[in-house]
């Protein structure tokens, strides 16, 4: 078997399932994401990039965050 | 009301022990922000309060009455929220009220929580710290239709198990469920948890010894006291120094617990919603089932297309040139019967009546003036129809992301977008809605410029100078001139915005780049009865003010246009005369230097209380100035003549003029009002006043300019 990849969100390939390791944010806006169900071992789809924005799905819901956000967001894609 | 609902629904109160059958004085709503809590709300209370298929629609706590058994009882809106750590103004609300910190509210006697039924998992995080709240709670779980429909299964009993709180499944859109959730709420049934939110041993056992230590220190109760502890556990350790309302023995005993957690390799920060999600999955893994495999959704298909990197914005600037036109030309036929309805009523008023003052006064003052405004009300309804349509369906966040890059480049995030999308309607609910913004200097920002765009006020100024001047042709055979004048102008107030916003964003209220996050809610057909609501409230809303604001000054204007009386002379020198045309003629040199004359003037003083009440006065100085004839008001204004040089007094560059004014000045009382209530001084309106009426004054003198340079002076 492969080795996870690891990645930040906004290089996550659109339609894949990722596993969120870390969150590199500044503290408040890391709570922000982990309440929204952006927290450690969350599994996340990237659903859609564009307009500087991402959009991905997590815990079945859709939520639209910007590159920055996204950037803070590390993940690993199962190899 | 009957109840389809069934599993367990209507049996869970009566099959339980009643834990307190006292009176229930206040009940709170929560949820997070689109779970259908003001729908649910309606339902309850019977009230038609506004909702929309977006997160962030109820801003304020709304309050209303509903029947449970024999008492009535105080049902609370509250503004949505994904937790009880609030992150901005609108959640605050939610949460100073659920933790007894709201001065004007007291604590709620019973919480319903409204869940989502379709997006339980990041639902019942909120739960998860709701039923540690001590208050007695009913979760409502909502659009259980929705999620039927996805195919996911719910054990009503296994999640009542779960959370140790009764659960009714409901369709508040559709009044399901809602007579067991008031009978749910009078029973207020307490069920044995199966287990509950645990975070891992070294850190229970560090929250339960803090916990201890607030209880006999500041006298904490003991759920309130394992709250802030757990808050106290995830705080930064440079926030601790802040919090002065902790004695100095408590500062120094979390300090060293964040030590020792961090020594045993806890991430103190995560570790807490770490738990809160882990112990979710249990309750899932218990309580729902879902299908195996999901295929790509509607939703899925739509997004695909609709905030496509190219395609998106090309719908985007379609949708709004189609809702612009057709605002246009569809309205036209309603506008003439309405016109020709009140020139009917004035030519009975005027033929039953005697010659003299009154009659004057009714047909030229107050008909007149009315007749002016209430003509553009069937364009006010266009506008809430696309609007409503457009919040209805779930596109309005997506809006807010194609507009993402736009708006990060004048320094606001996306979600600015929605303030400044609904100030297309009034800059008031624009305003009220940048409290979902968590940033106040964003926030400030976005309520400095969200009176730019343009609302439905200036509609009528805008249709009465394009019918006036702007000629009916077609551009490149496609699009008619009056359509795209509209167009423009709708587009200079959202570009003057977004260009007003960078200004601020880098000189008064500079900060770090925005961040951006927006739940985009899965599509939805739009409620027929839900626009249609929307259309009423506001046609409502604008024939009130046509009835008393427009009407008391068309009369007043009325007055001072036909006195003191000039016996004799023609219709224009009576009115030269009078106290209006003395006032006129004060004030025209400030305002010649924008090619407004004198009778212009007057409609930009008298509507500085609202925009419209300019088309009214137009009606009564041109009423009044030609004796009632003359026809229509744009064919009059059409046909004036500057007395000094017999040249037009309203050309396409003085139309243009006003429009442009009319776009970038305040001229709204109740945007002022509220401005000062949403920023707490009188320091922000009157600034927001100042550089509106500059921008508008510098803008318009240019235009002027930049007109009579290129020969559209004559």
């Amino acid at each position: 078997m492969s080795p996870d990849v690891h990645m930040t969100l906004i290089d996550a390939p659109i339609g894949t399932s990722v596993r969120i390791r870390h969150l590199t944010s500044r503290p408040e806006i890391s709570t922000r994401l982990r309440e929204l169900g952006f927290c450690e071992n969350a599994i996340v789809r990237c659903v859609m990039k564009g307009y500087g924005n991402i959009i991905c799905e997590v815990h079945n819901t859709r939520v639209g965050l910007d590159s920055g956000l996204a950037r803070g967001i590390h993940v690993s894609v199962p190899g | 009301m009957r109840d389809r609902l069934g599993s367990g629904a209507a049996e869970t109160p009566a099959a339980r022990e009643p834990e307190q059958v006292t009176r229930l004085r206040l009940v709170a709503l929560v949820g997070n922000p689109n779970s259908g809590k003001t729908t649910l709300f309606n339902a309850l209370t019977g009230l038609r309060q506004r909702v929309g298929n977006y997160p962030g629609v109820t801003v304020e706590r709304k309050e209303g009455r509903m029947r449970l058994g024999e008492d009535e009882t105080v049902l609370l809106d509250l503004p949505g929220t994904y937790s009880l750590t609030p992150s901005s103004p609108d959640e605050a609300i939610t949460t100073d009220i659920l933790l007894g910190k709201a001065s004007h509210t007291p604590l709620p006697d019973a919480v319903i929580c409204v869940v989502d039924a379709h997006h339980l998992e990041r639902n019942l995080y909120l739960v998860s710290q709701i039923i540690e709240q001590d208050i007695p709670t009913v979760v409502a779980l909502n659009m259980i239709d929705i999620a039927r429909r996805h195919g996911m299964r719910i054990d009503v009993r296994a999640l009542e198990r779960e959370l140790g709180v009764p659960v009714v499944p409901t369709v508040a859109s559709r009044g399901e469920g809602v007579a067991a959730l008031g009978a749910a709420l009078v029973a207020r049934g307490r069920i044995p948890q199966h287990g509950g939110v645990r975070f891992p041993e070294p850190v229970e056992r560090e929250a339960g010894e803090l916990a201890g230590m607030l209880e006999q220190v500041h006298h904490l109760k003991p759920p309130q006291a394992r709250r802030e502890a757990i808050a106290l556990l995830a705080a930064e350790g440079s926030h601790l120094e802040r919090m002065h309302h902790f004695a100095l023995e408590v500062i120094a005993h979390v300090r060293r617990e964040h030590e020792k957690l961090e020594f045993l390799g806890f991430d103190r920060r995560s570790v807490f919603v770490e738990s809160r999600y882990a112990w979710i999955r249990t309750v899932c893994a218990h309580a729902v089932t879902r299908p195996a495999t999901q295929g790509a959704s509607r939703s899925d298909r739509l997004d695909a297309v609709l905030t496509h990197r190219t395609w998106g914005v090309v719908i985007f600037v379609l949708l709004m040139a189609f809702v612009f036109q057709a605002m246009f030309s569809w309205a036209q036929l309603p506008m003439e019967m309405i016109r020709r309805g009140f020139d009917a009523l004035g030519g009975a008023v005027s033929a039953s009546m005697p010659a003299g003052d009154l009659r004057d006064l009714i047909v030229h003052g107050g008909i007149a003036g009315v007749a002016a405004v209430v003509a553009f009300l069937p364009q006010i309804l266009f506008l809430f129809l696309f609007l409503g349509f457009l919040e209805d369906t779930g596109y309005m966040a997506r809006a807010a992301f194609i507009m993402g890059r736009v708006m990060s480049r004048v320094g606001l995030h996306g979600k600015s977008f929605i303030p400044l999308l609904s100030s297309f309607a009034c800059a008031i609910p624009g305003i009220m809605a940048t409290r979902t913004i968590d940033n106040g200097r964003d926030r400030l920002a976005t309520m400095l410029v969200a009176p730019l765009v343009s609302c439905s006020a200036r509609l009528p100024v805008y249709a009465l100078m394009i019918a006036a001047v702007i000629p009916p042709l077609k551009v490149l055979g496609l699009v008619s001139l009056p359509g795209l004048t509209m167009l423009s102008m709708y587009m200079l107030g959202l570009v003057m915005a977004l260009l007003m916003a960078w200004v601020f964003k880098k000189t008064l209220l500079r900060g770090g780049p925005p961040s951006f996050i927006i739940e985009l809610p899965p599509y939805t057909i739009p409620s027929v009865r839900t626009t249609l609501l929307l259309m009423w409230e506001r046609a409502w809303l604008f024939l009130k003010r046509a009835g008393t604001i427009i009407l008391g000054a068309s009369v007043l204007l009325w007055f001072l246009a036909s006195y003191p009386k000039l016996d004799g002379g023609t219709p224009a020198e009576r009115l030269d005369h009078s106290f209006v045309g003395m006032a006129g003629r004060l004030i025209e040199p400030a305002i010649r230097p924008l090619g407004f004359d004198w009778k212009i003037g007057i409609g930009l003083l008298t509507s500085l209380v609202q925009r419209e009440v300019f088309v009214s006065t137009m009606a009564t100085i041109y009423d009044v100035g030609s004796n009632g004839t003359g026809g229509a008001l744009p064919e009059k204004l059409r046909a004036a003549r500057n007395p000094a040089t017999g040249a037009p007094a309203f050309t396409a560059l003085t139309g243009i003029c006003i429009m442009v004014y009319y776009v970038l000045a305040m001229q709204c009382f109740s945007t002022v009002a509220v401005m000062r209530r949403e920023t707490g001084g009188w320091k922000w309106p009157l600034f927001q006043v100042a550089y509106m009426t500059a921008l508008a004054y510098g803008v318009t003198f240019i235009v002027y300019r930049a007109g009579i340079a290129l020969g559209m002076g004559g």
